[in-house]
């Protein structure tokens, strides 16, 4: 009797290292990311969105088996847009043992930048700051940067502004975020870029825009580029409206056209504005969901199969969120394919080597994605909208910036 | 000389707008010397309300103004009766901490609707085209805010000066123990404070969402920006929110009419008031209509 309980806990121990080691290989690896960034509090409409991008995409990988049995745990954490929370959510993960980081605002990434240098955590932010660049290895921007944007803009206006020289105006947002391109935009001036920069405008939390709309007005500004978010955007347009400044083409005689780079537009900007918004000029990398392509498809399909309302499925900081986590997934499986481990410092090589043939190839956004050791900004070609009967629509095809290569 | 004037109507009226926001720390203060922080969470929360009656209910929008004007007098009238009214006695600096603590519950419960991380825009219900007149030009939603800012403005005047209520309200705001001597209720004078605060606080929320947009951060945001407003304006006048009003919309709009873009200068509108605010307050501590209160000891 002794004999025969003694051999069926053999066989029931067998089964169990069996059964454990089969459980071990079918559960594959868990690479550890992580983000964190502002769900709630200022800013939150962008971060909103972008979080259910992230977390949408990384649970498609998953649930779809893109990395085969491998699985990606995202840790999303609401900063509140606060840099001090963001520092520790940061060292949070890093105890976690994150292999990549995606950050958001502007100001933590450029806060953090040295612990990143610290860590050698290859970073993707929400943020395209070109500062973000500066005395950084780890940051890789997802597209072109804010100056790159903004003078993308002004190419535009220089190429299609009939007359003289385009009268322009900068309205930014009184912080590193906004500030970023004007610099840049200056020395691409003073590089040969054929418009003249009348005035610099840093808003504030401004009711009533009259007074600095009839001085840009009487300084005979025709564009005004903005450098901001939605809000303030939405109020100046609305008076310039109200003032019948507004231009109703690009360029119209004796009015100002409003254009924007990225964080200025989007479906937020038309919500903010309504009918003030016609004729805006935006510009950015992503695809939008109001014109038909594989890339709108896909990302509607994917707000669908995890019950995103309307509102978050067209959002372009959807699209934004779910583009990170396209290019944090291809990193790894590209590193998988070479047969390596994955790590911080395989991850960050592969970033670098995502070129010429080996660029990726988002459907989100209009242009490949593209880095290297001394290119970390992601898509380097935008897209101009324009609203046209309440929704962006294209103008032209994609374009790059050539003055931004000038300056550099 | 028409820029001029341009800018002295602009002033005057995001002036009115900023003296209407300010009325509601007035009220409350006026009443009983505690600073509501969480002012700027009502501002949004009465936009929010109109929104919801008039786009998702599907009143019109003039109506649901005034059920919001409504509901807000009830919100804030019981939050008081809940939060604050067992904190009478106790030092000031305890109910403030209470406001802080109402913010944070207010910005939790924006937060879990759409409200919090959306935007939105009131359907349009005024005409276009502004009312021009000898080159000056403003919008019909800025002069229909103007006018419900005067209006209220009055209303509220008339109201302590000559109701019942408002007298026992000023009474109070004095000295409770003599108000309490003579029969007022000060608790109920209390909520009342609580509740016209709240209602001109969504007026005001209604008026701006109607210009800025619906968007939480720039709403609730109104709350800080008008407080050098019922600083210069001394924290228990009416007239003093009103005058300092449109004093700060005019230095707004001068400072970026004639500043901004001249001599290198910038954001000099954000930034005039608050340096104005230091010097008048070194000549007047207690704002420019504020009671200076002499104690006997």
């Amino acid at each position: 009797m002794k004999k025969h309980k003694m051999l069926f806990f053999r066989i029931l121990m067998s089964f169990v290292v069996v059964l454990s080691f089969a459980t071990s290989i079918q559960a594959g690896e868990v690479y550890k990311l992580a983000l964190s960034l502002a769900i709630t509090g200022p800013t939150s409409d962008a971060g909103n969105p972008y979080a259910k991008g992230v977390e949408d995409y990384f649970r498609f990988v998953n649930d779809t088996k893109l990395l085969g049995n491998d699985t990606i745990e995202c840790t999303i954490r609401d900063d509140q847009y606060n840099n001090d929370v963001t520092k520790r959510n940061f060292e949070d993960f890093l105890d976690q043992g994150i292999v990549l980081y995606l950050n958001y605002s502007t100001g933590s990434t450029m806060g953090l930048k040295r612990d990143f240098e610290e860590e050698k955590i290859p970073v993707i932010p929400a943020s395209f700051h070109a500062g973000n660049l500066i005395d950084s290895n780890y940051i890789f921007l997802p597209i072109a940067s804010y100056s790159e944007q903004i003078i993308g803009l002004a190419e535009y206006v220089a190429k299609n502004h009939k007359g003289g020289k385009a009268k322009i105006a900068l309205f930014i947002h009184p912080s590193a975020f906004g500030r970023g391109p004007v610099e840049d935009l200056t020395k691409a001036v003073k590089a040969g870029l054929n418009i003249e920069i009348v005035e610099v405008v840093e808003h504030g939390q401004d009711l009533d825009n009259t007074a600095m709309l009839k001085r840009l007005k009487s300084k005979e500004v025709q564009y005004v580029l903005c450098q901001t978010v939605q809000s303030p955007v939405a109020t100046m347009i609305k008076d310039a409206n109200s003032l019948g400044y507004a231009a109703k083409s690009f360029g119209e005689a004796g009015k100002i056209t409003f254009m924007g780079a990225h964080y200025t537009g989007g479906n937020d900007l038309i919500a903010l504005s309504g009918a003030a918004a016609e004729n805006f000029f935006w510009t950015t990398s992503y695809r939008l969901t109001s014109e038909k392509s594989a890339g709108a498809d896909a990302q509607l399909a994917l707000a669908k199969k995890y019950g995103r309302d309307d509102k978050a499925a067209n959002s372009h900081n959807y699209t934004n969120g779910i583009m990170v986590a396209q290019v944090a997934t291809e990193a790894i499986k590209r590193v998988k394919e070479k047969g390596e481990k994955v790590t911080r410092s395989s991850l960050y090589e592969e970033l670098n080597q995502m070129n010429g043939a080996k660029a990726f190839q988002a459907d989100t956004t209009v242009g490949p994605v593209t880095y290297s050791k001394t290119d970390h900004a992601g898509v380097d070609v935008l897209q101009l909208y324009r609203v046209d009967g309440g929704v962006f629509r294209s103008v032209g095809v994609p374009f790059s910036s050539e003055y931004i290569k000038k300056i550099k | 000389m028409t820029y001029f004037f341009q800018l002295v109507l602009s002033g005057i009226v995001v002036g009115s707008i900023y003296a209407l926001s300010a009325l509601g720390f007035v009220l409350i203060y006026k009443s009983s010397r505690v600073l509501n922080i969480a002012h700027g969470q009502l501002i949004a929360t009465g936009a929010f309300i109109t929104y919801a009656l008039t786009v998702w209910v599907g009143i019109p929008i003039y109506i649901s103004f005034f059920i919001s004007l409504l509901i807000t007098f009830i919100l804030t009238m019981s939050v008081e009766r809940i939060f604050l009214r067992r904190l009478i006695g106790e030092p000031i600096i305890s109910v403030i901490m209470v406001t802080i603590g109402l913010m944070s519950i207010l910005d939790g419960l924006i937060y879990l609707t759409p409200f919090g991380s959306e935007n939105f825009s009131f359907p349009l219900f005024l005409p276009k085209e502004p009312i021009s007149m000898a080159g000056l030009s403003m919008s019909w939603t800025q002069l229909v805010g103007v006018i419900i800012t005067f209006a209220l403005i009055g209303a509220f005047s008339w109201f302590f000066k000559k109701s019942t209520i408002g007298i026992s309200m000023r009474a109070v705001s004095d000295d409770q123990l003599a108000s309490m001597s003579i029969g007022i209720s000060v608790p109920r004078v209390f909520g009342l404070a609580w509740a016209t605060a709240g209602l001109s606080a969504a007026a005001a929320g209604g008026i701006i969402g109607n210009t800025t947009g619906l968007n939480f951060d720039t709403l609730h945001a109104f709350g800080i920006t008008v407080f050098p407003v019922v600083i210069l304006g001394g924290l228990d006048s009416i007239l003093g929110a009103v005058v300092a009003g449109i004093i700060m919309g005019l230095i707004q709009q001068f400072a970026g009419g004639y500043l901004d873009g001249n001599w290198g200068l910038n954001g000099t509108g954000v930034v005039l008031p608050y340096i104005i605010l230091l010097i008048i307050l070194l000549f007047k501590p207690h704002g420019l209509f504020g009671i200076h209160e002499i104690e006997r000891v």
